[in-house]
């Protein structure tokens, strides 16, 4: 399917006043990728790793040059990797293209999954192309990120004055007595509104559960100390089973921020404006 | 690829009669360490803990394993990834074919009869919900199918047996939903995993839970063993536990099943090998930044299912921070011996018995202190109920590098299975290529330079050291 897409982004491409669908396309492309590369196909029906049976969904692509991968997986130009195609016959020996891949088996190299591939004009032009993947990778970052507040019940700017230990109802799950490896340890940072960008004003204070446990299970998630500054996308707590929490003496909503890009740079907060506002 | 072996040493030990006497150390023919992480992930830093193993009666190629490693490409894909091996554990590759997002919480396994089926429990990220799952064939990129699942669980731990007609599947776990906080209990599958019933091993008064280890072990003629963590009281971080042995007969298909074991105290299921043991629940970095408290192991003769082997850990009192204990019992769990082996500051014991009666003992030792403290993972063997025993080292890496991104350090549990004449194992350690810390040999095949001790990614830059999962193999004794 993506390959089709991909197909029909290069006719678009060639057409006056296509450039920002193929953009949006692009971006599709690079959302649903973690290995994209540019390769020339040397092999059909082949593979470049024992690991891999050979199919007709298969081709052997040299790398001539590495767009985006994570950083753990050891790829470079001049490496051949194993293509699972989106569909079989779409790809030709020496026909060239920019690969939009996720990354399927690693072994004694490295084989992935098509997500789609963008023709190239061959010779693809690197630094035309390392440049539009990265604009297209930033489009989509902001796309996630508007989606995600949209998501959020409250997005403000604020300090954090005061953390505390939970106070989590009687009646709650995460209250009652369990003894486990994976128990949150939750806390509660109270922070000062400074700038109510979604659902809050300046000058409110907000109460934001988060674990403590230094647990496998609560790996990544954003911690918070007193004087911690940031932009913050609060969601009402739907994981405690204790939705509510008390701050001078009142019932207040308890909010989590368990998302990596729930805590954000306190700089961003006319970013993330604008990305509300835009449409 | 660049791979490195490097030849050791092996330290055997022997005790005759009571007094400890230490050979030279020798050299084991055949053993095998190697690195899972294979070279096309040399930039590989996470902290890759608490490894399992599953493999195969029939076919001594095929190999599954896991540990917390994460998916390369993140958690976008909503999976994450198992080890497999199709060359009898020389080599090993990563596939992302678990329904978690980037990594689990917790996972166990098990095989099949028929390879290359795989039972898979695991704590799914995110919620940690249980995820009782199977593939058909392993070696397919299909994410795993799930069978069952439900919410607050920990520590599913996956054994199997093989009937003429489908696959037991054995999930021990600790169900936080059970009635009267008797938590230990046993998802049990007679039916290859479609349908599974949560039997309920705990028959006395708790403390509002059981310990969080509940393990099976499951011999030839369907005998099943679990043991499990009576925990009883509790005064602020310590837990006052007996450790317990359920047994089932008939493969715990019956209507009331692991009741065929009775404590002489109370005449009630569960036999009581230790009580009123002090457990020292410690879920931060307590004993060489590893957490603390879970440590439990079974494993039953699979030819001779008398004989049970069990090893737990607790705080003796004596200065040490938690000392595993190993006992035996040749009358199917009716009485126990005392200790056979007590080992001080060690974590991880896990047992396996091969079929010409040899009990492995894989465990985790913290020597030495402070800076110069050291993870020495050690694999014994014995045939004389410790009398004597063989002394394999498999590793010896510093205990305060690198330092901790969460916890598990190391794991809560490592993973001893036996086939044929060899014990295979997995352990985690601190990756470091460095040859005096593998006295058994090594074989990495992601990038490294052992002149200079350094790992290295693809472009030949240094990438900083972490925890690995490591693989091994070692003949049994004859």
């Amino acid at each position: 399917m993506y390959t089709r897409s991909a197909m029909f982004l290069a006719v678009l491409l060639a057409l006056p006043g296509a450039a920002a669908l193929g953009q949006t396309s692009r971006a599709t492309l690079v959302k649903q990728s973690d290995i994209i590369f540019i390769g020339t196909v040397t092999q059909v029906g082949a593979v470049a790793v024992p690991e891999v049976p050979a199919s007709d969904r298969t081709v052997v692509v040299h790398v001539d040059q590495v767009l985006e991968k994570p950083a753990a997986v050891a790829l470079g130009a001049g490496d051949s990797v194993t293509v699972q195609t989106a569909q079989p016959g779409s790809l030709k020996p020496g026909s060239q293209a920019t690969f939009y891949t996720t990354g399927w088996i690693f072994g004694q190299g490295v084989a992935v999954r098509e997500v789609g591939h963008e023709p190239g004009h061959s010779p693809v032009v690197v630094a035309d192309q390392q440049a539009a993947v990265a604009r297209a990778r930033l489009e989509m970052n902001d796309a996630d990120l508007k989606a995600h507040i949209q998501k959020a019940a409250m997005v403000v700017a604020g300090r954090v004055e005061q953390v505390r230990p939970a106070e989590l109802a009687g009646g709650a799950p995460a209250h009652r007595t369990r003894i486990s490896e994976h128990d949150p340890q939750w806390q509660e940072a109270i922070i000062q509104v400074q700038d109510g960008i979604k659902g809050a004003q300046a000058g409110e204070q907000v109460v934001v559960r988060f674990p403590t446990s230094l647990d496998v299970a609560w790996v990544g998630t954003p911690r918070f100390t007193v004087g911690q500054e940031g932009t913050f996308v609060l969601h009402k707590d739907s994981t405690t089973g204790s939705p509510e929490t008390v701050i001078a003496g009142r019932s207040v909503p308890a909010y989590t921020a368990l998302h990596k890009s729930d805590v954000l740079p306190k700089q961003d907060a006319p970013r993330i404006r604008a990305l509300i506002r835009k449409p | 690829m660049r791979t490195r072996v490097i030849a050791a040493t092996v330290a055997l030990y022997a005790a005759c009669g009571g007094a400890t006497r230490q050979t030279p150390p020798v050299k084991l023919a055949g053993v095998r360490v190697v690195d899972l992480i294979p070279v096309s992930l040399s930039g590989e830093t996470w902290q890759d803990a608490e490894p399992f193993l599953a493999l195969y009666a029939s076919n001594a190629q095929l190999m599954a394993a896991s540990a917390f490693t994460p998916n390369p490409g993140g958690s976008a894909s909503g999976t994450a990834p198992i080890f497999v091996s199709n060359d009898g554990g020389d080599s090993w590759t990563l596939r992302n074919t678990l329904p978690s997002e980037g990594m689990t919480a917790d996972i166990t396994h098990a095989v099949g009869a028929t390879p290359p089926v795989l039972y898979s429990g695991i704590l799914k990220v995110p919620g940690v919900p249980l995820n009782e799952l199977k593939a058909s064939d392993f070696f397919s990129p299909a994410t795993m199918a799930l069978q069952a699942s439900r919410a607050d669980v920990d520590q599913p731990f996956v054994r199997t047996a093989q009937a003429a007609s489908a696959d037991r599947v054995y999930v021990g776990l600790n169900d936080f939903d059970a009635p009267d906080g008797r938590t230990a209990t046993v998802d049990v599958s007679l039916d290859g995993g479609a349908t599974y019933k949560s039997r309920r091993i705990e028959t006395r008064a708790t403390l509002g839970q059981n310990g969080p280890s509940i393990r099976p072990a499951v011999a030839q003629d369907r005998t099943v063993y679990v043991a499990y963590f009576g925990w009883r009281a509790t005064a602020g971080s310590t837990v006052t536990s007996d450790i317990g042995v359920v047994r089932d007969d008939s493969g715990a298909g019956g209507a009331t099943p692991f009741r065929d074991l009775l404590d002489p105290s109370d005449h009630l299921p569960g036999r009581l090998v230790a009580t009123h043991v002090t457990i020292p629940w410690s879920n931060a970095p307590t004993l060489g930044q590893e957490r603390i408290g879970s440590t439990l192991s079974i494993a039953v003769n699979p030819l001779h299912s008398d004989t049970v082997y069990l090893a737990w850990a607790d705080r003796v009192g004596t200065g040490d921070i938690y000392t595993v204990h190993l006992r035996r019992s040749g009358d199917r769990g009716a009485t126990w011996t005392g200790d056979l082996r007590t080992v001080t500051n060690a974590t991880n014991a896990s047992l396996a018995v091969s079929a010409n009666g040899t009990v492995g003992f894989l465990y985790q030792q913290v020597t030495g202190s402070d800076s110069s403290s050291r993870w020495v993972t050690r694999l014994e063997q014995s045939r004389d109920g410790f009398t004597t025993h063989q002394d394999a080292v498999l590793a010896t890496v510093p205990a305060n590098s690198p330092p901790l991104q969460f916890l598990p350090y190391i794991g809560d549990y490592n993973g001893l299975l036996t086939r044929g004449d060899r014990f295979l194992g997995v352990f985690s350690a601190s990756n470091t290529p460095d040859s005096t810390n593998f006295p058994q040999g090594v074989v990495y095949h992601r990038r490294v330079d052992f002149a200079t001790h350094r790992l290295l990614d693809g472009s030949g830059a240094t990438v900083a050291v972490s925890i690995d999962p490591f693989f091994f193999s070692v003949p049994v004794l004859p």
